[in-house]
C-alpha cells in the first residue's frame, strides 16, 4: 500500500542503510575515499542503488555486464561482487584519473580480474564489442555518463543485449528539470529525448523508477 | 521522495528529500515512466470512487505496479502469490505481466474489496489467471504448503496487515523456488520504523522483520525507497 513515495528524513536514510543495504566493507570505504578524492561524491550512485543493482544481477544470473560511465569504480565493484567467479564488467570510462581511485578497492574486494576497464570514450568502446560479434552476448548494462550521448549508448546498450536482458538508465528525472519547461539546456533536451523514445520503445518493457535521481529499466524483448 | 503527498494523516513529515516529487515531475514520471493499461487504469479510478473514505491509500501506485510486472517478467514467472489484494491492482497487473497459463493467488479477508476487484478483472481479461481466496492469508498459504506446494512459487507480493508480516514472510520464502522472489511492501512504514517514539504493534513488527530480512542468509535482499519502502529478497540456492 502506498499512493506514493515516503520521505526520506535523515534517520529514515539512515534506517535505509544500514537494514536495506548489505554494503561490503570494501565498498564502504570506496564510497568514503570518492567523497575525500574528488569531492564529487553526487556522481557517485548511493548505496541503495548500489545494493538493487547487484540484486538485479544475482537475479538474472548475470555473468556478462557493461557499465557506461565507471567514475571512481562504485557500481563496477558492487556489479562485480554480485557476479560469478567467471563474470564480467566492461567498465567504459575517459577518465584515467578517476577510475585510478577506484582500482585499489577492486584489488582490495577481490574482484579486479572481473572488471575490464577501458579507457576511451564509451560509443567506441562499444561499437568494437558490437564489430567483434558482442551483439546479443551481454545479460546486464548500466547507463550512467555524459548525458548528450544517451541516446548513443542507449541503442548500442540494446543491440549488445540478449533477449532478457537488462538495461538500467541512471538519472532520467535529472533533478526534476526534465519537467521543468524553463530548463531546455542540451542535457536535459537529450535525457527527455530518449524517455520519450523508451516509453514508446516496442524492443523493451519499461518501469521508471523514483529512486535517486530517476533509474529506468528496460528489458530487452524476445521478440524485436 | 515525494514531498506531496496524500497521507496528510501521517504524523512522520518529511524533513529532506533527496528528488523533490512536485506534481509536475509526478506526472512526468506517469506519462513516461510506465505503460499502464486502460483496465488497470480504470481499476485504480474505481477504487478512488468506490473505496471506503481514505481506505483507497491502500492501494499501490502505478509505478509500483510498473515495477512488479517488470520484476514477474523478468524472471518469466508463472505462479505467483499476492497476499492482501485489496482491490485488486497489484494482481491485475501482475496477471497482465504473466504468460498466458500464469496464476495469480490473491489472498484477502474481504469480500467487499473483492466486488470491486472482480468486474474489473472481467473486463481486463485477467479474471481467468487470478485464484481469490477470500480467507486469512496465513490459512491461504498453509494450505498451499499443506498440498505440496513448497517451492513451486517464482514470486510473492506482500501488503497486508503489518502485525502478521513475519508469517507471510516465511511462508512465502518457503513457498518460493530457489531463484525466486519475495516483494514486501511498506517497510518504511511512513518513517515509522526509524522514528524512537512510535513503538506501536504495526511498527514493532515491521522493524522486527526488517532486521530478520537484512541478518537471513536464505535470501539476498534490497531495499528499496520506492512507495513507503519495498523490500526485495532473492531466495537462494
Amino acid at each position: 500500500m502506498s499512493s506514493r513515495t515516503t520521505a526520506l528524513t535523515e534517520a529514515l536514510h539512515a534506517y535505509l542503510l544500514r537494514l536495506g543495504t548489505r554494503e561490503s566493507a570494501t565498498a564502504q570505504a570506496l564510497r568514503a575515499e570518492t567523497l575525500k578524492a574528488t569531492r564529487m561524491h553526487p556522481m557517485q550512485i548511493s548505496p541503495e542503488q548500489g545494493a538493487f543493482m547487484a540484486l538485479l544481477v544475482r537475479l538474472i544470473g548475470a555473468r556478462r555486464t557493461l557499465e557506461v560511465g565507471t567514475f571512481t569504480g562504485y557500481s563496477a565493484l558492487v556489479v562485480a561482487e554480485a557476479l560469478p567467479p567467471e563474470g564480467k564488467v566492461i567498465a567504459c570510462d575517459v577518465s584515467a584519473e578517476w577510475t585510478a581511485v577506484g582500482r585499489p578497492f577492486w584489488e582490495r574486494a577481490g574482484v579486479a580480474d572481473k572488471i575490464d576497464l577501458r579507457l576511451a570514450p564509451a560509443v567506441e568502446t562499444l561499437d568494437a564489442l558490437l564489430a567483434e560479434g558482442g551483439a546479443g552476448s551481454f545479460d546486464f548494462a548500466f547507463v550512467d555518463a555524459d548525458k548528450a550521448n544517451y541516446d548513443a549508448y542507449y541503442e548500442r546498450c540494446l543491440a549488445l543485449l540478449r533477449p532478457g536482458g537488462v538495461l538500467g538508465i541512471d538519472n532520467v528525472l535529472w533533478g526534476g528539470r526534465v519537467a521543468d519547461d524553463a530548463a531546455n539546456d542540451e542535457d536535459t533536451r537529450a535525457i527527455r529525448a530518449l524517455n520519450t523514445k523508451v516509453q514508446g520503445d516496442t524492443r523493451v518493457d519499461i518501469t521508471m523508477l523514483p529512486i535517486g535521481d530517476g533509474l529506468t529499466l528496460a528489458i530487452r524483448r524476445a521478440q524485436d | 521522495m515525494a514531498a506531496t503527498s496524500r497521507r496528510a494523516a501521517s504524523p512522520h513529515r518529511p524533513h529532506r528529500v533527496s528528488l523533490d516529487f512536485d506534481k509536475a515531475l509526478y506526472g512526468y514520471l506517469l506519462r513516461l515512466g510506465l505503460r499502464e493499461s486502460a483496465g488497470a487504469r480504470a481499476l485504480r479510478f474505481k477504487t478512488l470512487a468506490a473505496a471506503p473514505p481514505r481506505r483507497h491509500i491502500l492501494q499501490i501506485s502505478p509505478e509500483q505496479g510498473a515495477f512488479l510486472a517488470l520484476l514477474v517478467r523478468l524472471i518469466g514467472a508463472r505462479r505467483t502469490l499476492d497476499v492482501g489484494t485489496f482491490t485488486g491492482y497489484s494482481a491485475l497487473v501482475v496477471a497482465e505481466a504473466l504468460p498466458a497459463d500464469g496464476k495469480v493467488i490473491a489472498c484477502d479477508i474481504s469480500a467487499e474489496y473483492a466486488a470491486i476487484a472482480r468486474p474489473m478483472w472481467e473486463s481486463a481479461g485477467v479474471a481467468g489467471k487470478i485464484d481469490l481466496r477470500l480467507a486469512p492469508a496465513v490459512e491461504t498459504l498453509d494450505a498451499l504448503l499443506a498440498s505440496g506446494g513448497a517451492s513451486s512459487f517464482d514470486f510473492a507480493f506482500v501488503d497486508a496487515d503489518k502485525e502478521s508480516c513475519d508469517a507471510y514472510y516465511e511462508r512465502s520464502l518457503e513457498l518460493l523456488r530457489p531463484g525466486g522472489l519475495i516483494a514486501i511492501d511498506d517497510v518504511l512504514w511512513f518513517g515509522a520504523v526509524a522514528d524512537d517514539a512510535v513503538d506501536d504493534e504495526p511498527t514493532r513488527a515491521i522493524r522486527a522483520l526488517n532486521a530478520k530480512v537484512h541478518g537471513d542468509a536464505r535470501v539476498d535482499m534490497a531495499l528499496l525507497p520506492i512507495g513507503d519502502g519495498l523490500t526485495l529478497a532473492v531466495k537462494r540456492a
